[in-house]
């Protein structure tokens, strides 16, 4: 089974994932980046102008800091999350999945050298659309990755359906996609809701809309629903 | 369409994530992909370049405006192998004629700026659908994916401009130094030589990105009718048949066997489930009661217990410097002005003696810690020399409450041991007598004369341990614990023998021996009453 994920084993055990994310969402969060930089470096360039050459050094000063370290500070110090990635809500962290540590921000940022090479970052566009977790040069090196920040689960409107407890010997995939069909209601059409409720009949002895309600309040069930 | 068949997993995905999917399955097969797609637009290059040698920038424009017609075959490749099927590329490019019958008019005319190219496509060529139909597909497609689909063009655009860029600077790079050549009027000539050959490596560089991009587009698209058709639900429900008529099956075997047993314990269970049935509450009231009650106890709630400081809510007292405070600097000053030579004008001001005081006061400080240091260091030496008794270092344990099981508390034992002891032995209870002189024992020996039995001693080091405290020693270790006479030395090692062999070997020891026992007792511990 082909997929995105990117699976931690921590010692005690515990399966740690997260979906990595590959160079579209990246190239665009990047560019979103470079967008707010330039824009602050525009505003410097209008405001130093008044302060002729003296104001020319300020500026390249600014512009050496921020291309380095704008990154670097968004990282460390604001979860992972430069604007941008902020945008496409991406996260840097460690290939352990653990919160990224300045000086593997650091040197991920100074490899961008590398990933730039020959030209426009083709060195780390190749490299993270070839290598298995999306990484590009500078993560390979820092140990790092870039992985979607799970979005909170939203509120869903549930059927209203008296909850019902559920048959025996569902395993836990099972369970998840019974309360998957139940949050969905809205959003799939009936006919197909009633054909996958239909799959079932053989597990709940009911068919068509009977099975649906069953499996609605089932999946309530399964939801805390009393 | 076989769901079970499917090579990726089925789950509800970002649109990003579906993206990302759709790179790694085109990374998995990109050469096949990439060749076919190479093909037919290298023929088409091939036929520009005799025609239109002339004029590169028309031929190249050409080649780039009849990119759908190439697009077709990776996505029929992809598809195929989404559902487990393989492809070769000798077979795909047999389809090609096939593939591009379907609305080929409309891509290279009205939608070949489409921006979700990619992602239009499968509804084209997979579901086959035209007219309104496609329309209204496509509205239901794009409600969510849209946006996606447009960002993913827009990219590879720019991808495959910065990479053909990236591939002439990499070229560039590799020219040694010693080739001079003038390149600006070069690169301006406008050689058609050249052109052609940037043409080339742009044509090499659409066919690299053209499979992710294609791929890409397509992933984007069955994220979506995963999305819409809830196939990760249907892939898990048809498991969750398969498994449930599998055990079925086993289960029809083995029910004969049930019945059979069921019987059996039916029989068996008959008598005693009027009994428990006795027990359960008769109506719902009283069940519920009885649940509200056991759900109010301790094992459903969970207690915790939170220590840490907090600031309490009382009035700031004082706002001014405090007077030791000011003392202390104005001393501070005085301090450093002693010092100040009378003739010799303070440049620092005002300020110049209370620095003076502050350093002297740390140089000070820093003597005394250093000599406190010092001390500390060698206070074995010191005190050797001193000729100074070492102290225990470990405050003295609490004295443990039980030994080998029996209470040695001083509380736990009666007021006249002996007598109680004499009276249990009479009762008949000998071995309770004896254990109880033993305790006692035990007792008087922690609380009188400090001794530290631990848990992991026996009976019989304990006995060692007092004989051994028996001689005081001569030197200087142990004299602030009371030393143990002869007498009480020999009493607790008969004493011990005795109860070793009550309590281990149930041998009582003769009546006149006990009474003998009793009377040494009253005799070593005789100032405790």
């Amino acid at each position: 089974m082909l997929d995105t994920t990117y699976n931690v084993e921590t010692p005690e055990g515990i399966d740690l994932r997260a979906q990595a994310a590959g160079p579209v969402p990246r190239i665009l969060a990047f560019a979103v980046d470079v967008f707010y930089r330039s824009l602050v470096l525009t505003g410097l360039g209008i405001a130093l102008a008044f302060a002729d050459r003296a104001g020319m050094g300020i500026w390249l000063v600014c512009s050496f800091l921020l291309e380095w370290f704008y990154p670097v500070y968004f990282e460390v110090m604001r979860g992972g999350q430069t604007p941008g990635k902020k945008a496409f809500g991406l996260m840097v962290v460690n290939d352990n999945l653990t919160p990224i540590s300045w000086g593997a921000s650091l040197l991920r940022n100074l490899l961008r050298f590398a990933d730039f090479l020959p030209f426009a970052y083709a060195a780390g566009v190749i490299s993270m659309t070839l290598n298995r977790n999306f990484q590009r040069l500078g993560d390979m090196a820092a140990g790092t990755l870039v992985v979607y920040r799970e979005a909170e689960h939203r509120q869903t409107s549930l059927p209203d359906v008296a909850p019902l407890a559920p048959p025996r010997g569902l395993q836990l995939q099972d369970q998840l996609a019974v309360i998957s069909l139940t949050e969905r209601h809205g959003e799939l059409s009936d006919a197909r809701q009633r054909e996958l409720a239909d799959l079932l009949q053989p597990v709940t002895g009911k068919s068509d809309r009977a099975a649906l309600n069953y499996l609605r309040a089932v999946g309530n069930w399964l939801l805390g629903g009393k | 369409m076989d769901l079970n068949r499917l090579a990726v997993r089925a789950r509800l995905r970002s649109p990003w994530e579906s993206i990302d999917l759709g790179v790694a399955l085109a990374r998995r097969q990109w050469w096949p992909l990439f060749v076919v797609w190479l093909l037919p637009a290298a023929l088409v290059f091939g036929a520009t370049s005799v025609w239109l040698w002339d004029s590169p920038s028309l031929a190249i424009f050409l080649v780039w405006w009849l990119k759908p017609v190439y697009d077709r075959l990776p996505l029929f490749i992809a598809s195929r192998t989404l559902f487990g099927e393989s492809v070769s590329v000798a077979g795909a490019l047999r389809q090609f004629p096939r593939q591009n019958l379907r609305d080929w008019f409309a891509w290279l005319t009205w939608r070949r700026l489409s921006p979700t190219r990619a992602f239009d496509m499968p509804v084209t060529l997979l579901e086959q659908s035209s007219g309104a139909a496609r329309s209204a597909r496509i509205n239901v497609l794009h409600r969510k994916h849209a946006s996606a689909a447009t960002w993913l063009t827009v990219t590879g655009a720019h991808v495959e401009m910065f990479l053909s860029l990236a591939l002439m600077a990499l070229i560039y790079l590799f020219i040694p130094e010693q080739v001079e050549i003038d390149w600006l009027p070069f690169l301006a000539s406008g050689e058609l030589w050249l052109q052609w050959a940037l043409n080339g490596l742009y044509l090499l560089v659409m066919a690299a990105v053209a499979p992710f991009y294609i791929v890409s587009g397509f992933a984007l698209y069955i994220g979506r009718r995963i999305e819409l058709e809830a196939w990760d639900i249907e892939i898990q429900f048809r498991n969750l048949r398969q498994r449930h008529q599998r055990t079925e099956k086993q289960s029809a075997r083995t029910v004969v066997a049930q019945l059979l047993l069921l019987c059996v314990l039916g029989l068996a269970t008959m008598a005693p489930s009027g009994s428990v049935r006795a027990e359960a509450p008769r109506t719902p009231e009283a069940a519920r009661e009885s649940v509200d009650q056991i759900l109010s106890g301790d094992d459903f709630h969970r207690r915790e217990k939170v220590d840490g400081w907090r600031l309490k809510d009382t009035e700031k007292q004082e706002d001014e410097f405090p007077e030791w405070m000011i003392n202390f600097i104005e001393w501070l000053e005085s301090l450093g002005q002693d010092d100040d030579r009378e003739d010799e004008p303070s440049s620092y001001g005002s300020l110049g003696p209370l620095i003076g005081g502050l350093i002297e006061l740390l140089l000070w400080g820093g003597a005394i810690a250093l000599v406190l240091y010092l001390l500390w260091q060698f206070r074995d030496p010191l005190r050797q020399g001193l000729r100074l008794r070492r102290r225990p270092k470990a405050p003295p344990k609490a004295a443990p409450e039980t030994l080998f099981g029996l209470d040695v508390r001083r509380s736990s034992l009666p007021a006249d041991v002996c007598a109680e002891v004499l009276r249990l032995w009479r009762a008949g209870d000998q071995r309770g007598g004896l254990g109880l002189l033993y305790r006692a024992t035990l007792s008087h020996l922690i609380e009188r004369y400090q001794f530290e039995f631990g848990d992991h001693l026996t009976e019989s080091e304990c006995a060692q341990l007092v004989s051994l405290r028996q001689q005081p020693a001569d030197g200087g270790a142990d004299e602030d614990m009371r030393p143990v006479s002869g007498t009480l030395a020999t009493f607790v090692q008969n004493l011990t023998a005795a109860w070793q062999q009550i309590a281990y070997a149930h041998r009582a020891p003769a009546s006149a021996r006990l009474e003998q026992l009793c009377g040494q007792w009253q005799e070593v511990f005789a100032d405790a009453h």
